[in-house]
């Protein structure tokens, strides 16, 4: 490729009127456009088949029209999405398309742009008179895209949809300012770390700057937190961004090495990361010289090999040499001996990412959203029991009620809200009356949970704190590297304990045990994840205390989540007699005919998976749950005689 | 190199070697010089050879240990380490149930257990005909469609116990025609 | 290390000692006993796992391992504080929660250094307030040709393995697996005829804590000695 030439703004403006003109054409062009979500989540609920639909109805119908495949827009519940383009009409977005779906706007909307088919639709993304805009839905009123701004919007695999939107300029004045600018203007923004613990990272890129050996940059895309994807998305949608960051970090400790650290289970993000760098190389963007500034920088991609206790910077280092991805003592710092020795500093994908935008915008600018102590934007990945599950972004400071009952619709069915779970594994279990903490970083810290990697899981009343303190116990549990004598053997006291209270097996004394054993190991383990592990048990303890007294002292579990400590039955007043619903789905035939017809579970059989609740048609509604299971009423059930009567109708 | 290690053997270790792993040998064998042979690589390494293979044979381990010059214990101690490599041959369709945190909200873990049931093998175990094998993953990230299974390498969103019987159907009935169409093809020609 | 001597206040005895030298073996020195089970005096880079070791330091917010913490001068150190002391007893109570406890059948009954901390800390070897874990284990593994390996006494403090790697033909035996699961492995000595050459080497059985690496000839003698003992009790009191 030829490359401009002159000073790296000048260059810039050359690629970025190219691509300018490249995207322009697209838009202009008289075939229409149907983007489809691609992302990982988007695959998951058939954005592939979507696309196949499409161009089955499209050779059908002799329409033409041409097929991109677009990042994550964040909205999960109404995945597959697709934005069509159609001359004369503003970009519309739709929701829930299948195949079938896909069929239908070919034929009524793609044809002859008759009927833009309102069902489907989610609402225009740009200001339009006739139609609904996103910025109709509270959704998108309150959430403030920093960094998600063009996810889901633009062509992830081509880099011209980023150069056109303005990409890659934060670099080029970066590259003519130098280093020591771009270093300063981070550390006015105050951008905290987004990887966990928010530690500044102009402060953190200080100190390896300082260090006179050649210096290491790392982007950590190991997110191995069970309930958050928002490193993945970005990862996936707009790989771009997450580059220009990382040069731009390279540049401001002066690096002559720079790394992608991407978790395995995370494919899609690999390659699309690994096209992103060589399209970046052939615009020299990277490489020898870049844009004619004399820095170079090549980038490399790992991929982890599935471990939680890698997100840890000391054990990704480990499992970058080629070691057991086991955490070291600090000190030394990684910013002062890392790799191999030398200055190395990690940050988060969603820190760097955030860093074009302040170069581009100003640290004024970042000031301006956020709080004082935490500026900028957090993104969470909502999931759970909420009408709109998905990704957020929110400016720090927003309440937890804001988010979840304005933003993302509140508890799904109208249920009661009980508590957040906020943090990940190691974060913590927060009830509704903390539900006006503010989200930033330190305010999550003074109620005993943390921002951690974003996660957050929404609960209703059917949500059991001690089994959700359990689950967490468990998987820390598991990821444990097993060096340190603390989170070994500690998180494993702790998950047996509370797996035994949640089969009504657990002892009065032990509370004491729980809280002993968790300060401990807060206190004594060698690093984060022990130290925050027991979390979770902590903060549900205080919150929740009377839920774990009535698993002990009542064996009964009041969310009736706990398998052993609830059981299901039929009320025979509201059975339908020869219905037959429930008796199908149950997976283990645990379900009867009782002598007048109506269906009743034998206990012995049931594996309280609920399938049945759901199976039982809503007008009758006669599958009961209760806790504890001796509260089934005796309803005087016989099974109908399995003697000749009831073969011989059938 | 395969054939140093084969011959250092003893008669019964060698015979416990079948023509399958044999090839799977020489195949890393052939794969590895495009590695550079330094320890800092094994990760790379064995991460190829689980996603071309589907798991690490002992010798290939040592093929490994010898190729970039660590020890073989050591070797396993790392791959031992990290989730992502198996032993032993996987099953022909591997299911993989995610307990993640939205997916345990919803049920993930009555999932894995209607397929333990449906397919009588506990988690990390094969079937015995290598046809199933099953195993518990952290969050693959498709929280908003929970509970998702991952079937050979297609995300099922929304699984509940009827969809565990569809999916297993599903295999049944494509390997049912697959053996049909096989049978046909060879009385054609024969 | 430089050669400059600081002054430090450790227990509120003053003590000298060069500036940067680890903290544990100054104490070890000046008979302030510490318990630790991971440290060993040739390492560069203590691994700081066991956690026995753990000291407050003033002006630290939290407790640091003295066994890879730096002396500087005029640094404050409390090896006995109530909190000290406790989280010593927790993490002594959890390693021996995994623990077979079976010390008469041990070979290393009475030299065993999980008793001399027993004894140091006030605490039973076998815990009565936390449930015992029976890690899925066999008692026993033997599948190297000179040495063997009783998992369930193992607190895995890694001595084995640093003494293993000091020696240049070393790494016959590494840790293995994660968390709770983790063990010592032989994994590969049988098909290393290599292995072999440990019977001359043999210093991780010396330098194991408790007796749960030894070579297997010695093992064998200790095990008839104990059964001969068995049998004259059994025989004696009738
Ligand atoms: C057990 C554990 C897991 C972690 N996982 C991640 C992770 O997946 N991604 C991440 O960015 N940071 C993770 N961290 C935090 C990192 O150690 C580190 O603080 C972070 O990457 C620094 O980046 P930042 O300053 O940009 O936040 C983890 C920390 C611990 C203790
Ligand atoms: S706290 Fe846990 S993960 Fe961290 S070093 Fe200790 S054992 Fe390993
Ligand atoms: S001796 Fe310090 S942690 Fe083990």
């Amino acid at each position: 490729m030829k490359q401009p030439t002159g000073s790296p703004v000048e260059r810039l403006a050359v690629l970025g009127a190219a691509a300018g003109e490249a995207v322009e054409r697209l838009r202009q062009s008289p075939v229409p456009v149907i983007e489809v979500g691609c992302a990982t989540c988007g695959r998951a609920a058939g954005a592939l088949e979507t696309i196949a639909g499409f161009e089955e109805a499209l050779a059908a119908n002799g329409v033409e029209a041409e097929i991109r495949r677009v990042g994550c827009l964040g909205h999960c519940y109404a995945e597959p999405l697709v934005t069509i383009r159609y001359p004369g009409f503003p970009p519309l977005l739709y929701q829930k398309i299948g195949p079938g779906e896909a069929g239908i706007l070919v034929r009524s909307f793609l044809k002859d742009g008759s009927d833009p088919c309102y069902e489907y639709l989610i609402g225009a993304l740009e200001p339009d008179e006739n139609f609904p805009t996103l910025m109709d839905y509270p959704r998108y009123l309150f959430e403030k895209r920093v960094v998600m701004e063009q996810c889901g919007l633009i062509d992830p695999e081509d880099i011209d949809h980023y150069l056109a939107a303005g990409g890659y300029r934060a670099l080029a004045e970066g590259l003519e300012k130098g280093g020591e600018w771009v270093l300063e203007e981070v550390k006015a923004a105050n951008l905290r770390g987004r990887g966990g613990a928010g530690f500044p990272a102009g402060r953190k890129w200080e100190i390896a700057r300082s260090v006179d050996k050649t210096r290491v940059i790392i982007c950590n895309g190991d997110e191995g937190d069970p309930g958050a994807y928002m490193d993945r998305t970005l990862l996936e949608s707009n790989p771009h961004q997450v580059l220009e960051g990382l040069i731009l970090a390279a540049l401001a400790i002066g690096a002559g090495r720079a790394l992608f650290y991407i978790r395995a289970e995370y494919p899609l993000a690999v390659e699309i990361m690994e096209k992103a760098i060589a399209a970046a190389r052939e615009r020299n963007l990277l490489g020898e010289d870049i844009l004619g500034s004399g820095f170079t920088l090549e980038v490399g991609v790992f991929k982890g090999s599935g471990a939680f206790v890698c997100g840890e910077e000391t054990a990704l280092i480990s499992s970058l040499s080629g070691h057991r991805g086991m955490p070291r003592p600090r000190p030394p710092y990684p910013a002062v001996a890392g790799l191999d020795g030398l200055p190395t500093i990690i940050n988060n994908v969603k820190t760097l990412s955030t860093v074009p935008a302040i170069i581009r915008n100003g640290h004024q600018w970042f000031h301006e959203i956020g709080t004082e102590n935490s500026p900028g934007t957090a993104i969470f990945s909502v999931v759970g029991e909420v009408e709109y599950p998905g990704l957020v972004e929110v400016p720090m400071g927003v309440t937890l009620a804001h988010l979840v009952n304005d933003i993302c619709g509140g508890v799904k069915d109208g249920k009661a809200l009980k508590a957040v779970q906020i943090g990940g594994p190691s974060g913590g279990c927060l009830p509704v009356s903390l539900l006006d903490t503010e989200i930033d970083f330190d305010s999550l810290k003074k109620v005993g949970a943390m921002m951690g990697s974003g996660g957050l899981v929404i609960m209703n009343e059917d949500t059991c704190m001690v089994e959700v303190a359990r689950y967490f116990t468990d998987f820390t549990q598991g990821e444990s590297c097993g060096k340190c004598t603390f989170c070994r053997i500690g998180t494993h006291h702790l998950r047996e304990i509370l797996k035994s209270i949640t089969i009504g097996e657990g002892r009065i004394e032990e509370l004491e045990d729980l809280e002993e054993i968790s300060t401990s190991v807060i206190k004594g383990s060698l690093c984060s994840l022990g130290k925050t592990a027991p979390n979770p048990v902590l903060t549900t303890l205080r919150f929740f205390r009377d839920e774990y007294l009535a698993h002990i002292e009542e064996k009964r579990c009041p969310a009736r989540m706990c398998r052993n400590l609830t059981a299901f039955y039929i009320d025979l007043e509201a059975c339908a007699r020869g219905c037959d619903a429930c008796v199908a789905c149950c997976p283990t035939e645990a379900i009867f005919t009782t002598s007048n017809r109506k269906k009743a579970i034998d206990q012995e059989k049931c594996v309280k998976c609920g399938e049945c609740v759901y199976a039982c048609p809503p007008e009758y509604d006669a599958v009961r749950r209760v806790s504890p299971p001796e509260l089934i009423p005796d309803q005087g059930v016989q099974p109908l005689d399995s003697g000749a009567g009831s073969e011989k109708e059938q | 190199m395969l054939e140093q290690i084969l011959a250092s053997l003893d008669e019964s270790e060698r015979e416990a070697i079948d023509e399958e792993e044999l090839q799977v040998l020489e195949r890393v064998e052939s794969e590895l010089v495009t590695f550079p042979s330094e320890p800092s690589h094994l990760l790379p390494i064995l991460q190829h050879i689980q996603a071309r293979h589907g798991y690490l044979p002992k010798l290939a381990l040592r093929l490994v240990a010898d190729y970039v010059g660590v020890a073989i214990g050591k070797v396993y101690g790392i791959a031992t380490f990290y989730n992502q490599f198996r032993f032993n041959p996987p099953g022909r369709n591997p299911i993989k149930v995610c307990l993640g945190t939205a997916c345990h909200v919803k049920g993930g873990d009555i999932i894995l257990e209607n397929f333990e049931r449906r397919l009588g093998i506990r988690e990390g175990e094969t079937t015995a005909d290598r046809e199933y094998s099953l195993e518990r993953v952290a969050c693959i990230g498709c929280c908003a469609l929970a509970p998702a299974v991952v079937v050979g390498d297609k995300v099922e969103a929304y699984v509940t116990p009827s969809k565990v019987e569809g999916i297993i159907t599903e295999i049944e009935v494509r390997k049912e025609m697959a053996a049909r169409e096989q049978k046909k093809n060879e009385t054609a020609n024969g | 290390m430089s050669e400059k001597i600081v002054t430090i206040t450790v227990d509120g005895k003053k003590i000298t000692a060069p500036e940067g030298a680890w903290l544990l073996p100054v104490c070890l020195e000046h008979d302030i006993y510490i318990p630790s089970l991971c440290w060993l005096k040739e390492m560069d880079d203590p691994p700081a796992s066991c956690r026995l070791c753990l000291v407050e330091i003033e002006g630290l917010p939290e407790p640091v391992a003295s066994c890879r913490c730096p002396v500087r001068e005029g640094m404050v150190v409390r090896t006995n504080s109530d909190e000290i002391l406790k989280l010593r007893q927790v993490a002594f109570r959890l390693l021996v929660s995994t623990n077979d406890g079976h010390c008469n059948t041990c070979i290393a009954n009475r030299s065993c250094e999980l008793q001399q901390i027993a004894k140091f800390l006030h605490q039973p070897l076998r815990t009565k307030r936390l449930r015992h874990i029976d890690r899925d284990y066999p008692e026993i593994i033997d599948d190297h040709p000179v040495l063997m390996y009783e998992p369930k006494k193992c607190v895995l403090c890694g001595r084995c393995v640093y003494v293993c790697s000091q020696n240049e033909r070393g790494y016959k035996l590494d840790f293995a697996k994660r968390g709770m699961d983790t063990i010592i492995s032989f994994y590969g000595s049988d098909i290393d005829p290599a292995a072999k050459e440990c019977a001359d080497c043999l210093a991780c059985t010396e330098i194991c804590p408790v007796g749960a690496l030894s070579s297997k000839e010695k093992w064998r003698r200790f095990i008839a000695e104990v059964r001969l003992k068995q049998e004259q009790k059994k025989q004696k009191p009738s």
